[in-house]
């Protein structure tokens, strides 16, 4: 069976070479141009996963989810994001989406992505028909029991009733304990007759089997002598007075032949007469082939259970461990019995955000990732999916929590999606240098034309400043796409120090910032990689000098870069009077890609700055306040 | 009087590069860095043709054209598109043309005055 996948994006291109590749991988690819077509388009094939862009026009990728996951919960939709916006990915992952790729799709992540949002289908389509076979056992019991309450209600048949099941349970059952249990799912053909032997009422079981025979002779089915009518059991039952109890054979409607043990018992009236006759014919090859299914396939979901690539375990109200499966137990040990946030996360709480107590409330499956420990105290990167338990009431008793391990799967991805982000929040950056860059050479050459030096001029340093930026641009990717080792080397603190002020403070001075330097002499030495820690550092110090440049409120402005030792490092501090940062702004200062200058930055500078700092087993962090200023601390320890 | 381009772009020196290709060629130029201001420097200019980047902080692109162009006078303002995003054409419909960057100058002059003509 080749799964549907529903691909949505404006782009014609990028629908025609995705959908290439996922065609391509096995799948059924439906296109939508947009989110309204993409509702279009789900309301009639309904496809398991739907792949869209964030950023269209329109309705966007973030609402086609919420409409999607209201029509169908179920239905997985893979997020797919341009331009390094980890914000919207985030939202998505909040509303639920399965996962995110970051654009431009690569059939590596595509296909893993895919494999994963397939696997969480499967597995989900199993426990479904696990649980739709439940509903249809309970059903066939439960049609089966109002059958046998209607044979009840016919006035005297209870006694003959409980006598006939008795003998019932005895004969087919007789190595098992627990007689009665097994009448309810028995293969019992029952019907009611009268004094003459017609046809009154029928299970279920007896109308699938041999049709709606009301009114017509109950004797009609079997073979043989006991298909006349002095010879059938209820022929004996009617003559004789007793129950009848005999072993026959049944014609099927296609004239297939089976073997019965056919019990009968008389219900008689006020006045002692026989009324009706009760006869239950059971197929006894059939239960012995039930009986054997049954064990097989218990034996088959304990497998399941075991085998599963993920760790099962089945929670009570209070989350202690009922259950789990042999890779529960191999990786966070025995611990039925337990609780369960203390049994994989070592808490004393239940985790933030717990899926089985949500569960516990509403009766919905949810899903969350988590951060657990195994047994060895490593950490381990989880997807739980949870599933309610319900007994027969309908009372949800338990949560079943699976849980599967994704630690590899998200280092990859981690690796797979920045990459995929860096490549296209650059190309966007690019593009608007190179655009700048023409500016400049144009102002050249229309210097030259114009015969005007100071033109030519101006647009020679526009050129200048433009180059160095690509240049620092491309660094930065050399950087950040290689995993660089340090070099370490010890050096004299303060050395390094002045080699940085010394690179900055002339730009400072050029854009009228004022650079003050307070360098302790007695830093010491630390070893440490120059290369890589003095580039983070000029980096933040020309950020500084950026923060005073934008801000237009004070006349004066200044960047004070200082470095003093403390007891195990040196520690150093770059201190501005420009803009400042809003609180929303420094939360996310750090992460890649993020970038205030618009195009004009490659969101890369503090990222890398906090690579190298972290490289060195060092700290970073900044305070801000909006209009005052901002100072940024490194401390590298010795 | 020369007709009027207006610029929109938060990248001053792409500004700049603009203003001095229409400048050159005869035109009457305004501009605006992005969003907030645009619509301001719009209501007072009043200009011929409009080229508008997409990729720009506090309101994008798209949002600023569907702001303006519900004004009446503005209704009917030819938009010439330049933007660094592949396939971002499709935000603004009405656009006469999308131009990715870097771009050639020739190439917008045409386009420019194709729709309103020489200064």
């Amino acid at each position: 069976m080749t799964m549907k996948v529903l691909l949505v994006d404006d782009e014609a291109g990028i629908r025609k070479v995705v959908g290439i590749t996922l065609t391509d991988m096995g799948y059924t690819v439906f296109e939508a141009a947009s989110g309204d077509e993409a509702l279009a388009v789900f309301e009639r094939v309904r496809p398991p996963v739907i792949l869209t862009d964030i950023r269209m026009p329109g309705m966007d990728g973030l609402e086609l989810l919420r409409r999607i996951k209201e029509i169908s919960p179920d239905t997985e939709v893979i997020l797919a994001t341009g331009h390094g916006d980890l914000e919207m990915a985030v939202a998505g992952l909040k509303l639920d989406a399965c996962d995110f790729i970051a654009k431009p799709m690569g059939p590596e992540v595509l296909e893993v992505t895919l494999a994963r949002a397939k696997a969480k289908i499967v597995m989900r389509e199993r426990v479904k028909n696990y649980t739709e076979n439940l509903e249809v056992l309970v059903h066939q019991q439960a049609d089966h029991l109002m059958d046998v309450e209607r044979q009840c209600a016919v006035k005297g048949a209870v006694e003959g009733l409980t006598q006939l099941i008795g003998g019932v349970t005895g004969d087919v059952n007789g190595d098992e304990k627990g007689g009665l249990g097994i009448f309810n799912g028995l293969p019992c053909l029952v019907s009611v007759q009268d004094g003459y032997q017609r046809i009154v009422s029928v299970n279920q079981l007896y109308r699938d089997r041999l049709g709606d025979r009301l009114g017509l002779p109950g004797y009609d089915i079997y073979a043989g002598d006991a298909g006349s009518e002095a010879g059938s059991p209820v022929g004996h039952t009617l003559s004789t007075g007793l129950g009848q109890k005999s072993r026959e054979t049944i014609i099927g409607a296609d004239g297939s032949r089976s073997a019965v043990m056919v019990h009968t018992a008389p219900v008689r009236g006020v006045d002692g007469e026989i009324d009706l006759v009760l006869e239950l014919a059971v197929d006894a090859g059939e239960v012995q082939r039930l009986q054997d299914e049954l064990r097989a396939t218990r034996q088959r979901y304990q497998q399941l259970f075991d085998e599963a690539p993920c760790f099962i375990s089945v929670l009570d109200r209070h989350l202690r461990i009922q259950a789990t499966n042999r890779r529960f137990k191999a990786e966070f040990g025995d611990s039925t019995g337990g609780l369960c946030y203390e049994a994989a996360c070592g808490t004393g709480r239940p985790c933030f955000g717990c899926p089985t107590l949500k569960t516990l409330e509403d009766g919905q499956s949810h899903q969350t990732e988590l951060t657990v420990r195994g047994k060895d105290g490593q950490p381990v990167q989880v997807v739980v999916w949870t599933a309610p338990i319900r007994n027969e009431a309908g009372e949800i008793e338990a949560v079943m929590e699976m849980a599967t391990d994704i630690t590899e799967l998200s280092r990859m991805q981690d690796h797979l999606a920045s990459l995929g982000m860096l490549i296209a929040s650059l190309s966007h950056g690019i593009k608007g240098l190179l655009t700048a860059l023409d500016g400049g050479v144009y102002k050249v050459n229309a210097g030259f034309r114009a015969n005007d030096q100071k033109m030519v001029q101006a647009g020679w340093g526009k050129v200048t400043e433009l180059i160095g930026r690509i240049k620092g641009m491309v660094l930065d990717i050399l950087f950040y796409a290689k995993k660089r080792e340090l070099q370490l080397r010890e050096i004299q603190a303060a050395e390094l120090a002045s080699q940085v002020a010394e690179t900055v403070a002339p730009k400072a001075e050029q854009m009228g910032v004022s650079f003050i330097s307070e360098i302790d002499p007695n830093l010491g030495c630390f070893a440490v990689d120059n290369v890589v820690l003095s580039a983070a550092m000029v980096n933040m110090l020309e950020n500084a000098v950026d923060a005073c440049l934008e801000d237009r409120t004070k006349e004066n402005h200044e960047v004070i870069f200082r470095a003093r030792p403390d007891a195990n490092g040196v520690f150093f501090e770059i201190e501005d009077n420009g803009i400042g940062m809003q609180p929303d702004t420094l939360s996310r200062l750090f992460s890649v890609f993020f970038s205030t200058k618009g195009s004009r930055g490659t969101g890369l500078g503090l990222f890398i700055a906090k690579k190298a700092v972290d490289q060195h087993g060092g700290r970073i962090g900044a305070v801000s306040e909006p209009g005052q200023g901002s100072t940024f601390r490194i401390w590298i320890p010795r | 009087m020369a007709k009027k381009i207006m610029v929109v772009d938060d990248d001053p020196d792409i500004v700049e590069y603009l203003v001095s290709i229409f400048k050159e060629r005869g035109y009457a130029t305004c501009s605006a860095p992005g969003g907030e201001a645009a619509m301001a420097v719009m209501d007072r200019e009043k200009p011929d043709l409009l080229t508008l980047d997409l990729e720009m902080p506090d309101e994008w692109g798209p949002r600023f054209y569907r702001k303006f162009s519900q004004k009446p006078e503005f209704k009917d303002l030819p938009v010439v598109v330049i933007s660094g995003l592949a396939g971002i054409h499709l935000a603004i419909r009405k656009a006469i043309a999308t131009v990715n960057k870097p771009f050639e100058p020739n190439q917008v002059l045409a386009i420019v005055e194709g729709a309103i003509g020489a200064p």
